[in-house]
């Protein structure tokens, strides 16, 4: 099986290089016009074919690798590092991205998937898709490199076979992790999508901006992907790692985060190039920005660049990146050079007030977070250059940086929707901003009276004051998309007598993009009310004794036993902790702490109790070795499940932005009412 | 499945693919250019989506009167010159 | 912050954030277990793992108790939170502190971010102010009387029916 793992690869690189080759001298001869013996419509086709028989191949290799997982097969240096007889069958499928050589490959299986389905669906636009392909097949070619020669996932393990593997990192066993990472990568190879087809269409001079409208789904589902992936790992960071948050400012985080703000920043700014022919250098350059921020991700995961918390598969691969990444942005430079003059603007911004501008500065905001989290990763490395010594630039650095930057975001995402398209005066709009305004003094005077104040022990609080802010301004945005929805669907009642339900539906069904994204906004306000919870994160610690207690926040937890337990994959100790509030049981948790006997690795297992309010999040530390009692760190987590919430609401949101509109009724009406011209019968045939 | 197994099996799959990606197909897809019509239909329908939304948000009362009747005056200005092209080439 | 919303200009807001920013560098006394809370915060566990060492929580860390016993003891004895933070950079190395120094070229780390934005930001500002005021000199179109029936042909197909189009 793994000499025919690594016969496919070969084939699948053979393939995609075909396509690369076969598809760039069609396009190229096809553009040019010259004559050639072979028609370079059926040469390209070949070339599109091959990329369909390429994922085929790179299917077969991946199912081998998962096969040969499964067979226990330890003469694979890969099997044998990343898995073990004892391990359950859901985490063997995750082995195949818990080490470099696998992830390499799922990225390549995953960029073929994605392939597949674009070289399938090539009757949209045959020209632009037979561009993307051929750009898809470029990146193809260098996975399938690293796979074959660099990084090669069936190579035979040197010396005597073991009778079992060193087996799966503890930290990826928990359920997320086999989500999280295919999430996650469905978002970073996904953006290779849309690069493909900005790069195709400004190769190709496409003509008009249709190519978005064409993209604007697959740019959608990435970013979702990409979403996912991000919450999903805070989760699993949140669950597993027991320090009591979600999210630490490191590399690996950040690396996702990159690409997320610029794909966002994109798909807000395309919107002013579809209506209005607008920002195309901009939007351009967003995309291979957010391209290049992906792969800039990887080679930050797997290259050693910097060191994090959860680089579980770094190798000197790194070159490998830094070479392609070069490449891209060489590609990228001289396309944009030799064909800039088709992206002339059409139009131009109006005035300093309007929806236009509103997304001038949420790209601007967006693009600046980016650079502080790229600029705070890559600190460490400037400043060993220049001052000779590292540095560490780590949660307080952000904290006080990103923070501001965001809730000024955040002040745009209720802002924006309120100004409306072109140009319009501040004193016309103002009358807009009243309800969202009350709405965020009172929620500020609410929150001050009920306790949450900028100050403690008579020092200024940065924490609580962002938290303030935060709670402000998300009460402000939430009205504010809130009145937006009311407005709308007022109008529509107005006109149909609908009832309010049935016009915000019809409402919501004529402009899923604009109300869907509403909806992936309102998902955003309730993630920072559950982010900014953390300004007033509680915790305690202390060794317990059979019925010793220990309280944080309202509860009290009581140890009713402790003991130990063991399997095939490891041995575990946990407590048994009673928990009282108001004198009263509520319910029993059981902090878990498990050694994996393959790795010889320890791994905590937080018992959490959530309630919308906040989470009670109980850790097993470990045993007191003098007296072998356990140690139990307890914190009380204000409005986590909020996080969880709001991005459901995301999800949702992004779902209705991807369902098709119900074309408004108005021009059949109007049209078949008026006389039609005959004119006007022509431009209706055309249509 | 032995060395030699997985090889002929490999082989075979590639022989497969070969077929696949080379089999002389005549019914490929085949699209003529976009012509400048086209384009301008497109963008139409684009100004006729604007024009829409922008009588919509006046109607949801986020335009004062006068700023609306300008912004529609540019918009309708934009769209009978896109029409008149699109006339003229029809014509042609 | 109130300038922010009443008067709602872009200025106005760049300048309350700033300020707000400028706020929160500014911190005070605080009793004994904030000052342990907010210094281990401000420090990393030296053991390699790249948390902080009020959250370093591994198993088997050979570092993060010793070092926050010593962060306790460096409190009760009295000394300064830019004291402390110094005597462990120069005992660990400056990667020990979570954040880079303020001072030197680190500094660099903390006014890049705000520099960049605040020209980003009037850069843009800028632009538009240029954008908007090159589109008010561009003159109206003369009307014939074929661009009149066009537009007026337009304003049929665009005005929404009975059903309130979107």
């Amino acid at each position: 099986m793994a000499a025919f793992g690594s016969f496919v690869l070969l084939i699948a690189l053979a393939l995609a290089a075909y396509n690369l080759f076969a598809g760039a001298v069609a396009l190229r001869l096809i553009a040019t016009g010259q004559p050639a013996r072979i028609s370079p419509e059926r040469l390209a086709d070949t070339a599109r074919r091959a990329g369909i028989a390429g994922f085929v191949a790179v299917t077969g290799a991946a199912f081998a690798l998962v096969w040969l997982v499964f067979a226990n097969d330890f003469s694979i240096a890969y099997i044998a590092e990343h898995s073990n007889r004892a391990l359950p069958a859901a985490y063997k499928f995750a082995a195949l991205w818990s080490g470099q050589e696998g992830s390499l490959l799922l990225w390549a299986w995953l960029l073929g998937a994605y392939g597949f389905v674009l070289r399938l669906l090539h009757k949209t636009d045959v020209k632009l898709y037979a561009y993307a392909g051929t750009i898809l097949a470029g990146v193809q070619v260098f996975f399938l490199t690293l796979v074959n020669f660099v990084a090669p996932p069936f190579s035979l393990l040197r010396g005597a076979i073991p009778d079992d593997g060193n087996g799966l990192n503890p930290l990826l066993q928990y359920p997320e992790m086999v989500i999280h990472p295919p999430m996650l990568y469905l978002g970073y190879v996904g953006f290779t999508v849309p690069f493909a087809f900005a790069l195709g269409a400004l190769m190709m001079r496409y003509p008009g901006e249709k190519w978005i409208k064409i993209t604007r789904s697959w740019t959608l589902v990435t970013w979702l992907f990409l979403t996912m992936g991000i919450f999903l790992g805070m989760h699993w960071a949140y669950a597993v790692l027991g320090w009591g948050g979600y999210w630490g400012w490191d590399p690996v985080e950040n690396a996702s985060f990159m690409p997320w703000l610029t794909g966002t920043a994109f798909l807000h700014s395309v919107m002013m190039q579809e209506r209005k022919g607008m920002m195309k250098s901009w939007n351009v350059w967003l995309i291979f920005s957010t391209f290049a921020l992906s792969i800039l991700g990887t080679l930050l995961t797997r290259g050693g660049l910097v060191s994090s918390v959860h680089a579980f598969a770094q190798s000197s691969i790194g070159n490998w990146f830094v070479a392609f990444l070069v490449i891209v942005l060489a590609v990228c430079i001289f396309t944009y050079v030799l064909q800039r003059s088709h992206l002339q603007s059409e139009q131009r911004l109006e005035s300093l007030v309007s929806r236009e501008s509103s997304f001038l500065f949420n790209n601007l905001v967006l693009l600046a977070a980016c650079f502080v989290i790229l600029w705070g990763t890559l600190f460490p490395i400037l400043s060993e250059y220049v001052q000779g010594t590292k540095v560490t630039v780590g949660a307080p650095f952000y904290n006080r940086v990103a923070v501001p930057i965001g809730l000024f975001l955040l002040f745009l995402t209720g802002v924006g929707p309120l100004l409306p398209w072109r140009s319009t005066s501040l004193r016309a709009v103002r009358r807009n901003f009243v309800i969202p305004s009350i709405a965020l003094w009172g929620t500020l005077i609410v929150c001050l009276v009920a306790g949450v104040k900028p100050w403690h022990d008579g020092s200024f609080d940065a924490g609580n004051f962002y938290a303030l802010v935060a709670f402000g301004l998300s009460a402000g945005v939430f009205t504010a998309i809130l009145s937006e929805y009311l407005r709308g669907a007022n109008v529509i009642r107005k006109q149909t007598r609908r009832n309010l339900f049935s016009a915000m539906y019809l409402l919501i069904r004529r402009n899923t993009r604009r109300y869907g994204g509403y909806l992936i906004h309102i998902g955003v306000v309730i993630v920072v009310v559950g982010l900014a919870g953390s300004a007033f994160n509680r915790n305690s610690e202390s060794e317990l004794t059979l019925n010793s207690t220990m309280s944080v926040g309202p509860y009290t937890l009581k140890c009713v036993g402790f003991t130990q337990d063991s399997n095939l994959n490891y041995n575990s100790e946990y407590a048994l902790l009673d928990v009282y509030r108001g004198g009263k049981k509520q319910f029993q948790m059981t902090p878990e702490k498990r050694v994996y006997l393959a790795s010889q690795q320890p791994q905590t297992m937080v018992a959490i109790h959530s309630v919308p309010g906040w989470d009670l999040y109980v850790v097993y530390e470990g045993t007191n070795p003098d007296t072998g009692n356990p140690i139990i760190k307890a914190f009380l987590n204000p409005l986590v499940s909020w996080i969880w919430a709001g991005v459901i609401f995301i999800v949702l949101g992004t779902f209705v932005a991807l369902t098709p509109n119900l074309a408004p009724a108005t021009v059949a009406l109007r049209v078949a009412a008026a006389q039609p011209s005959t004119a006007e019968a022509a431009v209706r045939g055309g249509d | 499945m032995t060395e030699l197994q997985g090889v002929i099996a490999g082989a075979m799959l590639a022989l497969a693919l070969g077929i696949y990606t080379f089999w002389p197909e005549n019914a490929f897809a085949n699209q003529r250019e976009k012509t400048r019509l086209d384009y301008l239909l497109e963008r139409k329908e684009q100004l006729y989506e604007n024009l829409r939304d922008l009588n919509f948000e006046h109607r949801a009362g986020k335009y004062p009167e006068e700023d609306f009747l300008t912004q529609r005056a540019l918009l309708e200005d934009e769209t009978a010159q896109l029409l008149a092209e699109i006339e003229h080439l029809q014509q042609a | 912050m109130q300038k922010r919303m009443s008067g709602s200009t872009w200025m106005k807001a760049a300048q309350a954030l700033l300020l707000a920013v400028a706020v929160c560098f500014w911190t005070g006394a605080a009793s004994d277990s904030a000052r342990f809370n907010n210094l281990s915060h401000r420090l990393m566990c030296t053991c390699g793992c790249a948390q902080l060492l009020g959250e370093c929580n591994h198993v088997g860390c050979t570092e993060s108790g010793r070092e926050r016993n010593e962060l306790s003891a460096a409190i009760a004895s009295g000394a300064t939170d830019d004291q402390i933070l110094g005597s462990f950079a120069a005992k660990y190395g400056v990667t020990a502190l979570a954040a880079p120094p303020t001072k030197g070229f680190s500094l660099v780390a903390w006014v890049a971010p705000f520099a960049v934005f605040a020209a980003a930001l009037l850069g843009t500002i800028l632009l538009v102010r240029h954008w908007s005021l090159g589109r008010a000199a561009a003159s109206a179109q003369a009307m014939t009387p074929e661009m009149v029936a066009l537009r007026e042909k337009i304003r049929r197909e665009t005005e929404a029916g009975a059903d309130g189009g979107v």
